[in-house]
């Protein structure tokens, strides 16, 4: 028996796998466009590191174009994803979008009269931001996968 | 809810991918019914049935027979 025969044939992709897998591949690729648009971006043999990515200075241009790619690239592979995603996917994307939001609504206000109190520095929305990503990725995965 | 999946499936052989397959859902979807972490849409459970030509009472047990009030 050759390793040929032992291969089993690939299986085709339904409508909804395709449509699944092109949301994945176009955010991909937009979060790709972004990320390196930002990179190049810098000025030569400048910082790549956090402060770049948090709070360093962009370029109107780069800002305007990776605003529109956000909005819209966003629109659309969701909008896809989402008539692409089976029950199972939707609940843990409901679920961690839900976790997200607490993530965001809970420390968001506690930060803010910290900080009226001078009892903590101004609140950062980057952080808060990117909390609630991480929060909502963690229960996604964890739903998901589990 | 408890469910007789893996029963079924190992009745006819096929793997988690083929069953997500033949039901166009992703193969953690199957598993995750299967090991309870997940009780399945109505329209699934519809699905389910249909493929397996059973009513959904013969896949789900949501372990309430016989505390009926009758």
């Amino acid at each position: 028996m050759t390793d040929v025969d032992t291969v089993k044939p690939r299986r085709r992709l339904s409508p909804r796998q395709r449509r699944y897998r092109f949301a994945l591949g176009f955010a991909a690729v937009v979060g790709g466009i972004v990320g390196g648009w930002m990179v190049a971006d810098q000025p030569k043999g400048g910082d790549y590191g956090p402060e770049v990515i948090f709070n360093g200075p962009l370029s109107a241009s780069f800002a305007i174009g990776a605003a529109l790619l956000w909005v819209l690239g966003l629109a659309i592979s969701i909008a896809i994803y989402h008539r692409a995603i089976d029950d199972h996917e939707e609940r843990a994307w409901l679920w961690a979008g839900l976790a997200g939001w607490y993530a965001f609504i809970i420390p968001a206000p506690v930060w803010w009269v910290l900080h009226r109190a001078d009892l903590a520095p101004p609140a950062d929305a980057m952080l808060l931001f990117v909390l609630s990503m991480v929060v909502n990725g963690i229960v996604w995965l964890w739903l998901k996968y589990r | 809810m408890n469910n007789k999946l893996k029963v079924l499936r190992a009745m006819r052989n096929w793997s988690q991918a083929e069953l997500a397959d033949r039901l166009d859902v992703s193969r953690q979807a199957v598993n995750a019914i299967e090991t309870g972490k997940y009780d399945p849409s109505l329209p699934l459970a519809f699905k389910l049935a249909r493929l397996f030509e059973m009513p959904i009472e013969e896949i789900f047990d949501d372990g309430q027979e016989g505390s009926k009030n009758d």
